[in-house]
């Protein structure tokens, strides 16, 4: 010791961070000098913060944005919930945040089964759903009876796409809207209602990576959703259902969409007529 | 102007990295943050424009993590930085493992590896790590102090202790 004052410990973490004002910073950088001790543990206070730094700096580049992220990222970024703070009316807001909530509990059960893109897109279709139908005075972009509805849509999409007639089933089809899918590409969303005022909505998107599958159930929070792959396009059809009226209606809707086209049904199902 | 949800999703990687170190596990991480996220976003109202979106998360984040590890009563956190996504094998800046810096801060409590993080890691100040935790910072100081010489001690760094002694040697 050479009659100067011994710096704290405190104080050398501080100097490290970078925490001291600057006349202290001066101050402990003299006493510093004139004393090896404090040298060397500032030396090994900033190798660790390095060393913390190098290992584990890079997670935030290389951490892949999960399900969860993905959706959460479309909804704000897109606009849904920036857009509706600003224009609904309290009430309007609070359906609004339930379904967030609704979307969020989905996709947190996409994350809990580590599952694929597959999943997402069914998780995605079931957020836009449990956002939309609850709406009374919106619930569609476009309503059924204007004749530009499906060719709007199926421009937007890039593919040629159609509104399955479900009048037979006793669903009446009441519009579809225009929507970001899960990779920020357009989707569209039709929705049908039954003569009990229940809702359903058949979300489809361009579907280029993934190849044509069976029918697959996705369920959360009540609601469920059949989801196929039908290249070029993917659908889900989702609704307050039960398994089995659901997939009665997933057939029928696979049906009448397939009567385009030459695919075979996807596993499980009886080919229609 | 950037709308709140925007700003809130800037804060998503960090809060995900700090979460995977934190925790050393990303399932729970995910966990975290899913439930930090949904938090953050039925509180959105609360926010005020011009509140630092990074510190409000982190702390929304620091008390569901508080709450969960209260919920698993006196169980030790697992803490196994080997499952989330760091090579095992790249050497860190001084030569030595990274795998020790894993190990190392397995080894501290969660809030000496919480200031330790929020400091060294994310670029916190006394001051916001103090906010984000809700302790004094006189706290965060004393607890940033005995972490890093925990950390040192474990990882045979060469500054040894002030007072004298020798610096504890790692058991291989």
């Amino acid at each position: 010791m050479n009659g100067l004052r011994r710096i704290s410990e405190a104080e050398l973490h501080a100097f490290v961070d970078g925490e001291l004002a600057p006349p202290e910073h001066a101050e402990v950088a003299e006493l510093l000098a004139a004393s090896p001790v404090d040298q060397a543990l500032a030396r090994d206070i900033r190798e660790l913060n390095e060393a913390i730094k190098a290992r584990y700096g890079g997670l935030l580049a290389d951490a892949a944005p999960g399900a969860t992220e993905t959706l959460l990222r479309r909804r704000l970024d897109g606009g849904w919930l920036a857009r509706s703070w600003r224009q609904a009316r309290p009430a309007a807001a609070a359906v609004l945040l339930l379904a967030v909530a609704a979307g969020g509990y989905a996709s947190r059960g996409l994350l809990a089964s580590r599952t694929g893109p597959e999943t997402a897109f069914a998780a995605t279709a079931l957020g836009a759903h449990s956002v939309y139908v609850p709406e009374v005075r919106h619930p569609v972009e476009v309503r059924a009876d204007e004749a530009h509805l499906v060719r709007w849509l199926a421009k937007r999409v890039g593919a040629d796409l159609r509104a399955p007639a479900l009048g037979g089933a006793g669903w009446k089809l009441m519009g579809g809207r225009l929507l970001p899918d899960q990779d920020g590409h357009p989707a569209a969303q039709f929705m049908y209602e039954d003569a009990t005022g229940r809702r359903l909505t058949l979300y489809i998107r361009k579907e280029t990576g993934l190849d044509n599958t069976a029918f697959r159930f996705f369920e959360r929070d009540g609601f469920g959703a059949f989801y196929w792959i039908d290249r070029p396009l993917a659908y889900a059809l989702t609704g307050r259902l039960s398994r089995d009226e659901l997939m009665t209606l997933a057939n029928t809707v696979y049906g009448q969409l397939d009567a385009q086209g030459a695919g075979a049904a996807p596993a499980g199902l009886a080919p229609r007529q | 102007m950037i709308s709140r949800g925007e700003a809130v999703a800037a804060e998503i990687p960090r809060l995900r990295r700090y979460a995977r170190v934190l925790l050393g596990d990303d399932g729970e991480a995910e966990d975290l943050i899913q439930d930090t996220l949904e938090r953050a976003l039925a509180r959105l109202p609360q926010w005020r424009e011009g509140d630092n979106p990074r510190k409000w998360l982190f702390s929304i984040l620091h008390n569901l993590h508080v709450d969960a590890l209260r919920r698993k009563s006196r169980r030790p956190p697992h803490v196994g930085l080997e499952s989330i996504g760091v090579d095992q094998s790249e050497p860190a800046a001084d030569g030595a493992s990274g795998r020790d810096l894993d190990q190392a801060l397995r080894l501290l409590s969660v809030e000496q590896r919480e200031v330790v993080l929020l400091v060294g890691l994310e670029g916190l100040s006394y001051a916001e790590t103090a906010e984000v935790l809700d302790i004094p910072v006189g706290t965060v100081m004393s607890r940033l102090a005995r972490g890093r010489d925990r950390l040192r001690a474990l990882m045979d760094y060469g500054g040894g202790d002030r007072n004298g002694r020798a610096a504890l040697r790692r058991v291989k």
